[in-house]
């Protein structure tokens, strides 16, 4: 057993890998010779791991994929625990229906990140592309517990359906928080248009500017008691950069979507002298 | 035993197992933390008529608490499980969830066995309350005049011990409330610990039963009282005209020995004849708190014997 299993990629991909075997809590069983040997879906057409990266240590719950792997699909697909680091980009569904563990990635993901994922962290230095933290497709539910962290920006319907959980991101698309049912979405920057549409008890926090869509009715401005505590709560665990004058400030609270049940929120922040 | 020419009686305080959470209320300032905890821990000096047993236990810090706000830890006490989720409930709805700005939080993490406070509270809301998961845990939200009340879920319940104590035998009175002042300073903020009466002193420490009135659960400690020495069985030594009592109660066993011993130190001062301890011969609870032991160090857990459910 080693400290670490690390996969570095041999060459740049051609073209798109589907790699939902890779997962730390799957590998924490194998050997290396094991690992090398798990299936990668090209296509119709399956590759060995082994034939795609070095692998070197194994039976480790903690694992680091060395490479450019936007082109690699379905990392940390139902992953349930242990640690996976990626140096680089890596392709669409990072962490798909995930339920436990910690994803860091250095670079950017893809589409779906985090997609109906129950539990666990999903950390990204960089960008995420459409439907971060999102339902799967015909779903009714997105992510239904855990935390999504992008330091940059989120495509459209970033938390889309979501259900339970955090998302925090730089900034997002359109349609961010459309048809929420719970949860919480983080924006520390722009939120792109049509943010909640159809948003039923969930709360959309707009630390920068947002355009409230018309269905949302203004409540009152004041300092909403959790968002303080999950604000300190996400610097304290992700080491984000939160200002205390989020966390103490005054906030406009939009009632919405009241088209719906009306019982979801978006918090404007108020930036006070 | 000898500290500073007052003598430590070689007996024992004995104690008894009770159940207790301890309570975060965080607020605007701490004035208002303050204000809340005052109400809560109010009318709760004893088991014997006030059905539990609270005080602040210290004041906390913006960087101490979980919403970065200024709070006070509040312990509370009652001498069984299934009295302590209706007491902390009834308490915290009149006196924290009324007062401007506050949040409450449970102070035991960590504790698995837990009690549901803020779901019961939270049909205060009328269907207009609301939740949030925060690193695995439940806060309600409830609707207010205010604004929103904020409140946990559920709180830790700790096993934990009730009349801890030491008496004070002096001189005169004045002695006596100098010698429980100084020992109360400095106890003050002592982790895992209150002293729930006022000013965290007793005058009128009290017997089991009664002589004259049967239905009486407590009577006064006529063996203690100066002005019965002529016509009792007295317990006091010549040249005592006062005594006064601290009661502790705590999370544990160590936490209890510990403030003692420093609370003993601190009394031991000119006008002070004695310190002592009450004791039942071991019949009321299984928490013996020795005070040599205490005073030479050892503050080490008694036998484990499980408190009464």
């Amino acid at each position: 057993m080693s400290d670490r299993i690390t996969l570095t990629l041999r060459a740049p991909l051609a073209r798109a890998l589907d790699a939902d075997a890779i997962a730390p809590d799957r590998l924490a069983a194998l050997s290396a010779r094991e690992i090398s040997a798990l299936e990668l879906w090209d296509g119709r057409t399956v590759v060995a791991l082994g034939d795609v990266f070095t692998v070197s240590g194994d039976r480790s719950p903690s694992v680091l994929l060395e490479g450019d792997l936007a082109q690699l699909h379905g990392v940390g697909t139902l992953m349930g625990g242990g640690t996976l680091e990626i140096t680089g980009s890596v392709g669409n569904s990072l962490g798909a229906r995930m339920r436990g563990g910690a994803i860091t990635v250095l670079g950017s993901a893809g589409d779906d990140a985090g997609s109906a994922m129950a539990g666990g962290s999903i950390v990204v230095a960089g960008n995420v592309g459409d439907r971060a933290g999102g339902a799967l497709q015909g779903a009714s539910k997105g992510m239904t517990g855990g935390e999504i962290i992008v330091r940059g920006s989120t495509g459209v319907e970033a938390g889309a359906r979501m259900r339970r959980g955090i998302l925090y991101c730089a900034s997002t698309g359109a349609g961010a928080g459309a048809g929420m049912i719970a949860g919480n979405l983080i924006v520390s920057g722009t939120i792109g248009d049509g943010a909640g549409a159809g948003n039923k008890r969930g709360t959309i926090v707009a630390l920068g500017p947002v355009r409230v869509p018309p269905t949302y009715a203004y409540a009152c401005t004041y300092r909403p008691p959790h968002l303080s505590l999950m604000l300190l709560s996400l610097r304290k665990r992700f080491d984000l950069l939160v200002d205390d004058a989020h966390v103490h400030g005054l906030f406009k609270r939009y009632s919405g979507d009241l088209a719906e049940i009306g019982k979801g929120e978006i918090l404007e922040w108020q930036a006070t002298r | 035993m000898d500290i500073r020419g007052v003598q430590i009686d070689d007996t024992f305080a004995e104690a008894f197992g009770m159940r207790g959470v301890r309570i975060i209320i965080t607020a605007k300032n701490q004035k208002w933390a303050r204000e809340s905890a005052n109400k809560l821990t109010g009318f709760a000096t004893s088991v014997i008529a006030c059905k539990c047993e609270a005080a602040v236990e210290r004041e906390l810090t913006p960087a101490e608490t979980p919403d970065g706000r200024p709070g006070i830890s509040v312990l509370l006490f009652t001498m069984d499980s299934d009295s302590l989720p209706k007491r902390v409930i009834e308490r915290i709805g009149q006196t924290v969830l009324t007062c401007p700005t506050t949040a409450c939080f449970d102070g035991l993490q960590d504790f698995p066995d837990r009690i549901a406070i803020g779901k019961p509270l939270r049909t205060f809301g009328d269907g207009f309350q609301g939740s949030k998961m925060i690193d695995g845990q439940r806060y309600w939200r409830l609707p207010v005049m205010e604004g929103e009340f904020l409140i946990q879920e559920t709180f830790g319940k700790a096993k934990g011990v009730g009349g801890g104590n030491f008496l004070i035998l002096a001189e005169s009175a004045d002695a006596a409330l100098d010698a429980a002042e100084a020992s109360v300073d400095a106890m003050a903020g002592m982790p895992g610990v209150i002293l729930p009466f006022p000013g965290g002193i007793v005058r009128s420490g009290s017997k089991v039963g009664a002589k004259r009135y049967k239905t009486m659960i407590a009577s006064t400690n006529d063996a203690f009282a100066p002005t019965l020495r002529a016509i009792t069985k007295t317990e006091l030594p010549e040249g005592v005209n006062s005594v006064l009592e601290i009661v502790l109660d705590g999370l544990d066993f160590r936490s209890i020995a510990k403030a003692m011993q420093v609370g003993i130190d601190a009394a031991c001062r000119a006008g002070v004849h004695s310190i002592t301890a009450g004791n039942y011969g071991g019949k009321l609870g299984p928490f013996h708190f020795h005070l040599h032991k205490i005073m030479s160090g050892d503050v080490e857990d008694a036998p484990k014997v499980e408190a009464p459910k």
